[in-house]
């Protein structure tokens, strides 16, 4: 592995600059990207130093071309990946469901941004349901959700070696507010903290007869028999399903003998960890459940601390109207505690927003 | 040190960013935690444009707030901007060249200030240090970061104007200093 980092060093940086350089780290070949706010700033990092380390980008002629020049690269044996927002996330919708299709080791970067449509461009957690199940298919992917830069950077590291290792795309899910502050976090090579990253190989063109020296490399995203299309998708959930525990990951702190607990997700865990944290101090039990990867959504985890709190009421808070709302409810069916919500939409939220609105349910 | 919490707004080509930036910076050198986050988008061009900064020993939470301990609006229309984040707490800081009514300022606040930054740099600097007397300020209404650690971010941040004219780094440390002596000032007078 080509060293990037160095001596791993804590620097200052934007998210953006984060991810760029996570990539880099994780040894990506090649970007493929098409502007969009407020992810641009990956792919002028990304540009900037990509050159000082044999790698490469293109800029298509827009989101859709974007997506399929990835899912094209992968095949090829290159670790590509892409970044967008917004609208941008839309259209790459199609691509990411082929890598699903295909089972292709797609990574791509997702800074939210407030919609409908072109929005704001600046900060939302509106893209959870486009970038968890938003292709025609089933949402075989895996999506991270980040709070910190620390969290930015390893989860890109990370990411990079689940898609190539499991061969489901990964989506690393931002947001703008993410992209753009400065804070700090240490960067460093992978392998410096022993982390093996895995080497990327072709999934096409291979050597040797089929039949007799390999199995044929069947990458298919279009089938003439309804019966073929539903073995396929029948496998592939089994495969993801089977996965699923090793993938899953969460954060879970006082939920133990609790009245509430607060399910936040991404940056707005911040404020909901930092809320437990005075509400715990006014003594209010409170405690605070936090999925880190969206899909493979950590369920049974949930569960088990929902039966463990003895808590009666649950609050969701998200800055989108609903859409983990929906998300933790069909990951919980069955369950009967109660569940308030803090929906803001498009703005952030602080402590005190959660802690105002546990006050007037408790 | 507990979380601190700063806006800075002005009009674009103000400074304000930069300054943003150096004082984080500066904080994070000194190994505090620090979050600066600049509004951006459609409504930077042509409108105000605002920098969010926080400060502390521990991890910082949400990277926008509610109300800050400092703001600072460098034009009238940033005042119009701001008032938003001026809480009980807060030290309401704007610039004397603008003139405002008591029905323009802030409903709530600690104290409010007026600086004579744009003055001071037109009259007896230069016109374009005026957002660093403005960091200066900062420092010596808050101490968020040391005299020494933001004359250090400054030359990083300004190393390659510097070493085209020399004569600019003795401007900025100066401004930095007069900016810093008003806002020491401001906050013994406590004007309201």
């Amino acid at each position: 592995m080509q060293r990037v980092i160095g001596e791993s060093k804590r620097s200052f940086v934007t998210g953006n600059e984060a991810a760029a350089w996570a990539c880099m780290a994780a040894g990506a070949d090649i970007m493929f990207g098409y502007p969009i706010t407020p992810q641009n700033e990956i792919m002028h990092y990304w540009t900037r130093i990509a050159p000082q380390f044999e790698r490469e980008f293109l800029q298509t002629e827009d989101e859709l071309s974007a997506g399929f020049t990835v899912c094209g690269a992968v095949q090829s044996g290159k670790k590509a990946f892409t970044a967008t927002a917004g609208p941008g996330n839309v259209l790459m919708q199609e691509p990411f469901g082929m890598a699903e299709a295909m089972r292709l080791p797609i990574v791509g970067i997702i800074q939210q941004r407030g919609g409908p449509s072109s929005g704001t461009v600046i900060y939302s957690q509106q893209e959870v349901t486009l970038t968890t199940f938003g292709g025609n298919g089933e949402g075989h992917r895996i999506v991270y959700s980040t709070a910190t830069h620390q969290e930015i950077y390893d989860y890109i590291v990370k990411g990079f070696n689940v898609a190539w290792k499991h061969r489901f795309p990964v989506f690393i899910l931002g947001d703008g507010y993410q992209a753009k502050m400065r804070e700090p976090l240490e960067m460093y090579d992978p392998q410096d903290k022993g982390i093996e990253m895995v080497e990327p190989y072709p999934l096409l063109g291979l050597g040797g007869k089929i039949g007799t020296d390999r199995e044929p490399s069947h990458l298919c995203n279009i089938y003439s028999l309804e019966e073929e299309l539903y073995e396929v998708v029948l496998k592939f959930a089994a495969e993801y399903e089977a996965l699923a525990p090793q993938i899953i990951e969460y954060e879970e702190r006082e939920c133990d003998q609790s009245d509430i607990i607060i399910l936040a997700h991404g940056v707005v865990s911040r404020a909901a960890d930092d809320a437990v944290k005075a509400l715990r101090a006014q003594g209010i039990k409170a405690g605070y459940f936090r999925p880190i990867t969206l899909r493979p959504f950590p369920q049974q985890q949930l569960r088990d601390a929902i039966a463990r709190s003895g808590a009666k009421k649950m609050l969701i808070a998200e800055s989108a109207y609903g859409q983990f709302d929906r998300l933790v409810k069909q990951e919980i069916y069955g369950e009967t505690i109660s569940i308030e919500n803090l929906f803001m939409p498009g703005v952030g939220i602080i402590e005190n927003d959660i802690i105002n609105k546990v006050k007037s349910i408790l | 040190m507990s979380l601190f919490r700063i806006a800075l707004a002005g009009e674009g080509g103000q400074g304000v960013q930069s300054i943003a930036e150096i004082l984080a910076e500066a904080a994070y050198n000194e190994n505090k935690q620090a979050i600066y986050i600049p509004n951006f988008g459609l409504e930077q061009r042509g409108g105000v444009s605002i920098a969010f900064l926080q400060f502390s020993e521990r991890r910082i939470g949400a990277p926008k707030f509610q109300k800050a301990d400092i703001v600072i609006a460098l034009s009238s229309r940033a005042v119009e901007r701001t008032l938003t984040y001026s809480g009980e707490e807060t030290l309401y800081v704007y610039d004397s060249s603008f003139k405002l009514g008591p029905e323009e300022l802030p409903e709530q606040a600690k104290q409010i200030i007026d600086l004579p930054a744009i003055e001071t740099a037109n009259n007896k600097l230069h016109p374009r240090v005026f957002n660093i007397i403005i960091m200066g300020a900062v420092i010596g209404l808050s101490n968020v970061v040391s005299f020494e650690a933001a004359k250090e971010a400054l030359e990083h941040k300004l190393a390659y104007k510097f070493e085209k004219d020399p004569k600019l780094r003795e401007l900025n440390y100066k401004a930095l200093e007069i900016g810093k002596e008003m806002g020491e000032k401001a906050l013994k007078e406590g004007v309201v």
